[in-house]
């Protein structure tokens, strides 16, 4: 659990966040902080938070909330930890070879692809673009099943 | 024998081929073989006589010329302002005439430019640039702006002996010579300054300064000129080379003389206290306009008081001009009088908004307002652009208290594009709302049926029932 990145219990939080990170990114992760893997992620989220600070923001929502409900079926979140993107309000899509493109899903492999990751929907959004392209390698893309709306 | 006289009949009839043959190839060959260097483009070639006319050489040449008509305005300045060449200026005034490639010097000339002036008026000098012009091609018309006239130069002339005769004229106290304009300010000067114990008064003239000597302010004598006591000297040499480097002379290195003299010459009294406000970083002003600026003295008595002992007064304060400049900033203050400089106040207005910065809470409001400020426009295309931009309005206004903020509904949602195979995003909103309204529905439903009511014992309900009437008993 990293200190220097806030945790939002409340939807309005949430709401607030989003509307205010202008003109950069905005990187939400919805987890829990006691699993393990959502420690994982917010040891590296912690660790390039100064470092992307110039054109991210990284905020951590806790998914055991109640007013965060909405948001956790808004986003179809089912597996946590997941890392949702925002730009302006906007949300950004990555395509990085797996079958969910509007979140990340799971940990970081290193702190520099985390950096490489939110540069890539930097430069596209900047550009005007609402989907990336992951610029990391398959290897290091953590995979898993999704489990479809209805099914 | 026989052969010789053979091989010499035959070449007597069989002149003419071989000849043609030789002629066509040196028409062609001729020009082309010799190289010349051209001073004008700066470089050796071989095409003779056609090479004045290719444009770049008509380029560099036209370049070439009107460089040196600019040191040639400068002469003619000379020429109409005749002004006396103080010696230590001489080894630095040369010219080189580019039609003669000869250096001028005026090392023996008593005016500035005086040799310059004599050799442009020369025949000599007429003759190469004659020849310069054929060879160069500059156009036989402009011979006359390259070179002066004779009628200039006895005009000239003139002006140089009438002012040899005031510099003679004007001899008791004068260091060198005066300037005939203002002869007359200069004899008061000698006439007011004969006692030296006295302090000075309020002089205050205006002059315009169009000549390379400095004006004397009073008059010299060498002895005083040594060994002055004085505290803040140092302070005030600074500020003397400070002012003779504004200084607009006929060169930039006779400045450094001036700079050089009053740093010996220790009087830096006057100057030094009044002109401190006023030439605060305007030497560049000064500098530009070089002959004719008008320069403003004044020197107050307040200034003089101060330096006061009666050796200060009537030091040598030649080379004194006091670069005023021609915005006075008499107010503003400057470091001796401990105003602050004038980085700080911008520096203030920063720190204010840094401070405002601080105070808003969320990371967000202080990198968007760093960025608006770092980055000049950002992308109109990015994503959200336009959202951007009201975000920003609308978070200026709650800062400065206009709108009192708007807390989203509860029902907001950003822009979320879900999994979806077809459709834009905005369906999938859409899908999200309707699934949101059955689910509430539904709820609505299941609540409506069931209806919690308190529980009521039987022996309670018997109780009522008594009253009432004969309802059910156990």
């Amino acid at each position: 659990m990293s200190f220097l990145l806030t945790t939002l219990t409340k939807k309005r939080e949430v709401d607030s966040i989003i509307r205010d990170t202008i003109d950069k990114v905005l990187v939400l992760r919805f987890g829990r902080a006691s699993d393990a893997v959502c420690l994982q992620l917010d040891d590296i989220l912690g660790k390039s938070a100064r470092g992307v600070s110039k054109f991210a923001t990284i905020a951590l929502v806790d998914i055991d909330s109640e007013d965060v409900q909405v948001y956790v079926k808004y986003f179809d979140i089912t597996l946590i930890p997941s890392t949702v993107f925002f730009f302006n309000a906007h949300h950004m899509k990555m395509d990085s070879g797996t079958a969910d493109h509007t979140k990340w899903i799971g940990a970081f492999h290193r702190k520099q692809d985390f950096i490489d990751v939110v540069e890539a929907i930097f430069r596209g959004a900047m550009k005007g673009k609402l989907i990336v392209c992951c610029p990391l390698p398959p290897e290091r893309i953590p995979k898993f099943q999704l489990l479809f709306k209805d099914v | 024998m026989e052969g010789l006289q053979q091989q010499q009949q035959q070449s007597k009839r069989n002149p003419m081929p071989n000849n043609e043959k030789m002629t066509k190839k040196n028409k062609k060959n001729n020009k082309t073989n010799k190289f010349e260097f051209c001073k004008v483009c700066n470089l050796n070639h071989d095409q003779g006589r056609r090479h004045i006319y290719f444009p770049n050489h008509i380029k560099s040449l036209s370049s070439y010329l009107s460089r040196f008509h600019k040191k040639l305005s400068d002469v003619r300045f000379f020429l109409k302002n005749p002004s006396l060449l103080r010696p230590e200026h001489a080894p630095r005034n040369r010219l080189w005439c580019v039609f003669c490639d000869s250096d001028i010097e005026e090392l023996d000339s008593l005016f500035a430019c005086g040799n310059a002036i004599t050799h442009f008026a020369s025949a000599e000098h007429l003759k190469n640039l004659n020849y310069f012009l054929w060879k160069y091609g500059g156009g036989m018309d402009r011979v006359d702006s390259f070179r002066i006239s004779d009628e200039d130069v006895s005009k000239w002339e003139k002006k140089c002996e009438s002012l040899k005769s005031f510099a003679s004229s004007s001899s008791e106290g004068s260091y060198g010579p005066s300037l005939g304009p203002w002869k007359d300010i200069q004899n008061k000067h000698c006439c007011e300054n004969t006692d030296s114990n006295e302090k000075n008064k309020v002089k205050s003239f205006k002059f315009s300064f169009s000549n390379s000597v400095l004006p004397l302010q009073c008059s010299t004598k060498e002895r005083y000129q040594v060994s002055h006591p004085e505290t803040n000297e140092i302070a005030s040499a600074g500020l003397f080379s400070y002012n003779a480097t504004s200084l607009p002379l006929s060169t930039e290195d006779n400045m450094h003389n001036w700079g050089m003299h009053l740093n010996k010459s220790t009087s830096m009294d006057l100057t030094a206290s009044t002109c401190d406000p006023v030439y605060s970083g305007n030497q560049h002003s000064l500098v530009e306009n070089s002959w004719k600026c008008s320069v403003d003295w004044s020197l107050s008595s307040e200034g003089v008081d101060r330096m006061g002992n009666g050796k200060s007064s009537n030091h040598v304060l030649q080379n004194l001009t006091q670069v005023f400049p021609l915005l006075l900033e008499e107010s503003k203050g400057n470091v001796h009088t401990g105003a602050p400089p004038p980085w700080f106040e911008k520096n203030e207005e920063n720190e204010l908004n840094f401070q405002v910065d601080i105070g808003s809470n969320t990371n967000s409001l202080a990198s968007s307002s760093s960025k608006s400020r770092m980055s000049g426009k950002l992308n109109p295309k990015r994503v959200g652009a336009a959202w951007a931009e009201k975000r920003k309005i609308e978070i200026e206004m709650e800062k400065r208290g206009e709108i009192v903020s708007s807390s989203c509904d509860t029902d907001w949602l950003p822009n979320f594009g879900r999994v979806w195979q077809s459709g834009t995003r905005k369906e999938s909103r859409k899908e999200f709302e309707m699934e949101k309204h059955k689910l509430l529905k539904v709820e609505c439903l299941s609540e409506g049926t069931i209806k919690l009511q308190p529980y009521i014992s039987k022996r309670m309900r018997k109780d009522t029932g008594q009253f009432e009437g004969p309802a059910d008993c156990s």
